[in-house]
């Protein structure tokens, strides 16, 4: 949500700049008008220059030629009021004949003021008389009582100010009003948008200014959602499959291994009948542990799994299971040896005590496995910075660098899409990376200072 | 080994599938569990549950006419013996853990003979181990019921965490008990910090059970890992 205040800022500033710019724009453009306003010049000015032009001779009064172009051209009529009579003793030909030929003192105050018979009025000196020029109808407005309050004029900058200041203040109101608004709106899209990816359930609340982007981001989610869960209904679907076939393998398998178990032990049989009862055990040995390998891998790979997280001495499940395989009753050619010298005698660590068992199970069952001449097994614990690592190393035949290579990098084929020629290898180590990640942990495999295969599986400590 | 009480308790075995009742019966059998009696069904497990009185009940998750963990509750409110589940791995597995239903065991199919039976001998031992009060080793002999070891005619009493460690190590004969599952033996849950004390006690049991200490017979470390007792052989 780090956008949102973003954006107000983002608009608040372009606001801000408008604003300065459009006061910056009004003052140009004032000042341009009112230069080519006064340049044309002004009836006012116009009256006092007539005035001064007109000449008073025996004749009369007298106007040249160029003033009077100027009067008719822009249908000004004008007139002169004499001083002493208050009479018309010249004028011009355009004037109206309706215009009284005598003012009195206060007509001429009116028409100085104001209007002739909606003509504008002007008026300038002249020698003896005073100039009255009249512009035709609607060509000028006057202002009849320009009268102000000292104390308004003299406080006319600090009006103008605040006046200016409070409608700064409004427009920003208005403006925060409607953008809380919007926003108000934006924010679920908004979180709606960024909760999308983790493909988390939500509804957006289809209403305001935006509620058809609501709506399609809804939609977007439920498709999502869908699709998640069609995924999800897949892979359940799978792992109920492998889980449904490996239990209805386990009872016939349990018969299989139960007599041939006693054939093994039973000493009324010849030796050669006898070896091959206890082959029969060993294969139905194998595909037990790929059956339970299979299930597992298929739940842990479908996060099926779930997991009983709790604080374990991880020495002591090492310990265990060491002490198991023992008791099982190992064959003289592999020997197993916990590094009790080096490891820790206690290190908490939580994790799912069955599953680790299970990986360390695996990752010594391995080691047999590939050693069929047999091998030393070494077991051992040790903390690297927080995570405790889990080492298995043999000293038997180890592996190849491509063959380490792949083990650590290429994806197995349980989990690979496309179609895979190597050979296939065992569950086993694949367990033994699910069980790590689903600790938080990895797994990294290599050569043995021993002289073998090794694994180290690393898990956070808690 | 020195069981051979156990061999005569009654097993009753639950599974719904016929020959694998045969070839437990046979397993059974083999190692000398010679009173056994089989059922096919809740139902008739109940009714030969009344006339067979069994001191063990091996029973099957699945049934046809219901599940194993009912079948038990009901077993046990009638009379309370132990109970070993076979389970074929599946839900149910997460049933088990903890054993908070009340089961004794699980043995996940398939398993082997040498399996079910060291399972089920373990619980026996377990539930019946009042009536063994003897034990024989190589140079003395163990007397759980009275706490005391007799070495060379001597009586030598055991102390209360000395029994605690040997009925530890003598339910598990002849495997390996780890430093950990003996200290929770003596010491409860969250049994850290103990290692040392356990040495300690482990040397005095020595001086009690064996004639030479430094060279045990009965009593055998197993370097890093933990303590095996073995019984005298036969």
């Amino acid at each position: 949500m780090k956008s949102v205040p973003k954006l107000i800022r983002q608009f608040l500033g372009l606001l801000i700049v408008s604003f300065i710019l459009i006061f910056i724009l009004n003052i140009v453009f004032l000042a341009v008008i009112a230069n080519s306003r006064t340049a044309s010049g002004h009836p006012y000015t116009l009256a006092k220059e007539i005035g001064e032009a007109l000449k008073k001779t025996e004749k009369g009064y007298y106007l040249e030629k160029e003033f009077l172009d100027i009067l008719e051209k822009d249908h000004i009529w004008a007139v002169c009021i004499d001083d002493a009579t208050h009479q018309v003793v010249w004028r011009t030909e355009n004037t109206p004949e309706t215009l009284p030929q005598t003012y009195s003192l206060s007509d001429i105050s009116n028409l100085t003021m104001g209007y002739i018979q909606d003509c504008a009025t002007y008026a300038g000196a002249a020698e003896g008389g005073l100039v009255v020029l009249g512009y035709p109808p609607y060509r000028y407005w006057k202002h009849l009582w320009p009268t102000w309050d000292y104390t308004f004029i003299a406080n006319v900058p600090k009006t103008l100010l605040l006046g200016l200041a409070a409608n700064i203040t409004l427009i920003l109101i208005i403006y925060v009003i409607a953008n809380s608004r919007l926003l108000k709106s934006v924010k679920p899209i908004v979180t709606g948008i960024q909760s999308l990816p983790t493909g988390e359930y939500f509804h957006v609340k289809e209403a305001g200014v935006l509620s058809e982007l609501a709506r399609n981001i809804n939609k977007a989610s439920d498709i999502l959602l869908s699709q998640k869960h069609q995924l999800r209904k897949k892979e359940t679907a799978r792992a109920n499959w492998i889980a449904g076939v490996s239990h209805d393998m386990r009872t016939p398998l349990s018969m299989v291994m139960g007599y041939a178990g006693q054939l093994k032990e039973d000493s009324t049989l010849t030796p050669d009948q006898r070896q091959k009862a206890s082959f029969i055990v060993k294969q139905s040995e194998r595909m037990k542990n790929l059956i339970n390998d299979l299930n597992l891998a298929s739940k842990l790979e479908y996060n099926m799994q779930p997991l009983h997280m709790t604080v374990q001495n991880m020495t002591a499940i090492l310990r265990q299971v060491v002490a198991d395989f023992m008791n099982m009753g190992l064959e003289d050619k592999y020997q197993i040896e916990w590094a009790a010298a080096d490891s820790p005698a206690h290190l908490s660590v939580n994790v799912d005590k069955d599953l680790m068992v299970r990986a360390i199970g695996n990752l010594i069952q391995n080691c047999m496995n590939h050693n069929e001449d047999g091998c030393n097994i070494y077991v051992s614990l040790h903390q690297k910075g927080n995570h405790c690592v889990i080492a298995v190393e043999d000293n038997g035949a180890g592996a190849s660098d491509t063959q380490i290579e792949n083990l650590n990098h290429a994806p197995h084929y349980m989990m690979c899409d496309s179609n895979v020629k190597e050979q296939r290898h065992g569950l086993g180590l694949l367990i033994v990376k699910q069980i790590a990640h689903s600790h938080g942990g990895r797994v990294a495999i290599g050569h043995s200072a021993r002289g073998g295969f090794g694994v180290w599986v690393f898990v956070p400590l808690g | 080994m020195d069981f051979e009480y156990l061999r005569n308790k009654r097993i009753l075995l639950v599974d719904d599938e016929p020959e694998l009742l045969n070839m437990l019966v046979s397993i059974l059998n083999t190692e000398g569990f010679l009173h056994t009696e089989t059922a096919k069904t809740v139902k008739e497990a109940q009714e030969k549950a009344e006339s067979f009185l069994p001191e063990l009940a091996v029973l099957d998750v699945m049934l046809p006419d219901g599940d194993g963990f009912s079948l038990m509750e009901k077993l046990k409110q009638k009379r309370d013996y132990p109970i070993l589940f076979l389970t074929a791995r599946g839900e149910e597995e997460d049933k088990f853990r903890g054993f908070g239903l009340g089961a004794d065991d699980y043995v996940v199919k398939p398993f082997l003979p040498k399996e079910l039976i060291f399972r089920i001998l373990a619980i026996l031992r377990r539930s019946y181990k009042e009536e063994n009060p003897y034990v024989k080793l190589t140079h003395s002999e163990i007397d759980f019921a009275g706490a005391e070891v007799i070495k060379e005619g001597r009586h030598i009493p055991l102390t209360a965490k000395e029994h605690d460690l040997l009925s530890a190590l003598y339910r598990n004969a002849g495997r390996i008990v780890t430093i950990d599952a003996l200290c929770e033996a003596a010491w409860g849950d969250n049994p850290f910090g103990y290692e040392n004390t356990l040495m300690a006690h482990i040397r005095r049991i020595r001086e009690k059970i064996e004639l030479n200490p430094s060279h045990p017979k009965s009593l055998i470390t197993v370097k890093g890992l933990g303590y095996k007792l073995n019984l005298e052989e036969k």
